[in-house]
């Protein structure tokens, strides 16, 4: 596939500057530098090759910012790092929105943080950043915001149609599952147009990855994403350890694959709840949280907190498991499996869940690239596509199982995908468990004093939601250059705009719902 | 509290019914509203602390109700942004009197682990914005610790304790 691809650019477009890179060392094949006048014509041939947008940054070199594109492929491994740049002075670069419309939201990202403009951008406002703000926080050097950006700020106006009415959907909404504003039009019951409004909770995590060195940021990734706090521990753990090229010791690799699943279920358990609760129906998330709080008792245990977990270390764990741990652990996965039942029986013969949930909110296979969506939600549609496979890491590629997909991609599907993931999680706890091997849990010799060597890398894994990247530019120092992530609650909720479109406000929630949003996740 | 935080005075009414204003005290107290507003990871723990096992239902307070205008309690659990502080300020005076707020977390306290040098956006603390009754510290506190501070707020209402005070063991 990169052979192929290799040769594709390098035929069709002339004069392109495109290397092969060693994976192993940054995370991608193929390294393209693109220039204003040959981008659309790559981006377009990717497209053509049905390659899917993982992640769109920028990074400030000073001399010259770079606006980076990443990309990969559903059925092969195939990562490509498209790079392009840009004058300081005056960055100005082509949109790509109009080819994959996820882009649409990475450019006004990029434009509000880097003050890049994007020519061909339909609606080029802010989508984070508060009123008052007259800086580019992301830039190394300050530089202020044009007067006629400044208006730009908090742009949203309604305008007096006929029969159409506004609907401020949150910030403050229980199904909102936090701190999401979604501007909803509406012609009676039906919408006519959502516009998700983020940035409510911006915590500045990419700031402050600047500020910090690689171990102080450790606690961080676990307050991004606190239902599945150990996935984007992992994430930022593993992508240094790349990084720096630190061995981690197998058995501290079993453990992680143990901790991530118990992780992933107490998420999936959490979802069920507050899905169904957006339904309508309170009474499982009472049992959800009962099951919860069983796979918290045991990581508690091990890890030392309850829910923002900072368990992983450079090169292996802050502690080792005991036989305790690996008691109760398949004592839940019995009692789970069990508990499982209970829950099919409970929701999803409901007929009054059927009628809410069947044939809404359909994700066509086709939209999948264009938004980049990931995780159980592209899995409904039926595209066998997750990280633990596709690109293992810890020690996936030990263990057998299997992919659960759906078929139509609608709520239903969402949800049946997310219950028989459970089922595979318990599969994996145990196979692993079987299989822990003795041995010393850190790797020998990790300096106290991190200092990757020059370069960038992107490192992914598959948390509860999807492709969960982190994307690093390291200087030689002892903090992050730059360091970016790739979260997929932000592309999930892309697809929103388009699925709510045309349907009622009721269902509109219930496809909100089933996307398993984490709000501090998309803000970052 | 510094910073030029609010600092609430209340003033005692010119007409007092001691014995009514104690019963009505206690009826407050135990039966306090929350209202649904989850900001960030301290909300799964508050969401935690109302099912089975923490119960918050045994001290009253489990009726969550989702608009301000039906609760007195505010539980300001999460980092509270630029953007979201104008939002908060207009929820809290949405709500009735009496009406209370707990801090809930390190970063409604302070900002927590989110105020640095440089920072672009985030209000340090939640008392800049509307007066606190209990903070509740922790990244995030666990269930008995909001437990723990409910009971203070109680303690604050009724000018007694409801149980008696935990030995301290250190």
């Amino acid at each position: 596939m990169v052979k192929t691809i290799f040769e594709d650019i390098k035929n069709s477009i002339k004069g392109i500057e495109i290397n092969e890179v060693s994976y192993a060392e940054r995370g991608y094949h193929l390294a393209v530098e693109a220039t204003k006048g040959n981008l659309l014509n790559i981006i377009g041939l990717l497209d053509k090759k049905r390659f899917y947008i993982a992640d769109m940054c920028c990074v400030d070199y000073v001399e010259y910012l770079e606006i980076v594109y990443l990309f990969n492929n559903h059925s092969s491994l195939c990562r490509i790092k498209v790079s392009l740049k840009v004058d300081p002075e005056r960055p100005v670069a082509p949109t790509i929105s109009h080819i994959y419309t996820m882009a649409h939201w990475y450019e006004r990202e990029i434009h509000e943080f880097f003050g890049v403009y994007f020519e061909g951008h339909d609606k080029l406002i802010y989508l984070f950043l508060h009123d008052g703000i007259d800086f580019y926080p992301l830039r190394k050097q300050r530089v202020s915001v044009p007067a006629e950006d400044l208006k730009l700020l908090n742009s949203f106006k309604p305008r007096e149609e006929e029969d159409t009415f506004f609907v401020n959907l949150g910030p403050q909404h229980p199904s909102t599952h936090g701190v999401l504003r979604v501007v909803i039009k509406m012609d009676g019951e039906y919408v006519i147009s959502a516009d998700p409004v983020l940035g409510y909770l911006h915590r500045m995590h990419e700031k402050m990855a600047e500020n910090r060195t690689y171990q102080q940021f450790l606690p961080n990734p676990a307050r991004m994403d606190y239902p599945g706090a150990l996935m984007f521990n992992l994430a930022h753990v593993a992508a240094v350890e790349k990084l720096c090229g630190i061995e981690v010791p197998e058995r501290a690799q079993y453990i992680r694959t143990i901790t991530c699943e118990l992780n992933r279920v107490a998420s999936h358990l959490l979802w069920i709840g507050a899905f169904l609760a957006d339904l309508g129906g309170l009474t499982p998330f009472l049992y959800a949280f009962d099951d919860r709080e069983n796979i918290l008792d045991i990581l508690e245990a091990v890890t030392g907190s309850r829910l923002t977990y900072c368990y992983f270390r450079f090169g292996g764990l802050y502690n080792d498991v005991d036989d305790n741990f690996v008691s109760e652990t398949k004592k839940f996965v019995k009692r789970m499996r069990e508990r499982l039942i209970m829950y099919d029986k409970l929701i999803t013969k409901n007929v009054i869940f059927i009628n809410r949930v069947k044939g809404i909110g359909t994700i066509k296979q086709d939209m999948v690239p264009k938004y980049g969506c990931s995780g159980p939600t592209i899995r409904s549609t039926g595209i066998p596509f997750d990280m633990r496979t596709h690109e293992p890491y810890a020690a996936y590629d030990k263990i057998d199982f299997e992919i659960p997909t759906g078929t139509v991609g609608d709520n239903m599907d969402r949800y049946t995908v997310r219950l028989s993931e459970m089922a595979i999680c318990l599969d994996i706890i145990e196979k692993a468990i079987a299989k822990l091997p003795s041995g010393p849990i850190n790797a020998e010799k990790v300096p106290k004093k991190l200092k990757p060597p020059k370069g960038d890398i992107y490192h992914a894994v598959e948390s509860t939601r999807g492709e969960t990247g982190v994307y690093i530019v390291s200087d030689e120092s002892d903090k992050p250059y730059r360091m970016r992530w790739r979260v997929p609650s932000f592309s999930n909720l892309m697809t929103f705009p388009a699925l709510a479109k045309g349907s009622l406000i009721a269902d509109a929630i219930a496809t909100m719902g089933s996307f398993d949003l984490v709000i501090p996740e998309i803000d970052r | 509290m510094g910073k030029g935080g609010f600092h609430l005075e209340t003033k005692d009414p010119i007409i007092k019914f001691a014995v009514l204003d104690k019963i009505l005290n206690l009826a407050k107290a135990n039966s306090l509203w929350p209202m649904t507003f989850g900001l960030a990871c301290c909300a799964i723990e508050m969401m935690s602390t109302a099912m089975a096992r923490f119960d918050i239902d045994r001290f009253g307070a489990g009726i969550f109700r989702a608009t301000p205008r039906q609760s007195d309690l505010m539980i300001v659990s999460g980092t509270v942004t630029k953007k979201m502080a104008p939002l908060l300020v207009t929820l809290y005076e949405q709500m009735p009197g009496p009406k209370w707020v707990i801090a809930m977390g390190n970063c409604a306290i302070s900002g927590g682990p989110f105020a640095f040098e440089g920072q672009y956006n985030l209000v340090e603390g939640v008392d800049l914005l509307v007066p606190v009754d209990v903070y509740v510290p922790g990244c995030p506190p666990r269930p008995e610790g909001l437990l723990e501070g409910l009971m203070k707020l109680e303690e604050k209402i009724t000018g007694s304790r409801r149980f008696p005070t935990p030995e301290q063991k250190w």
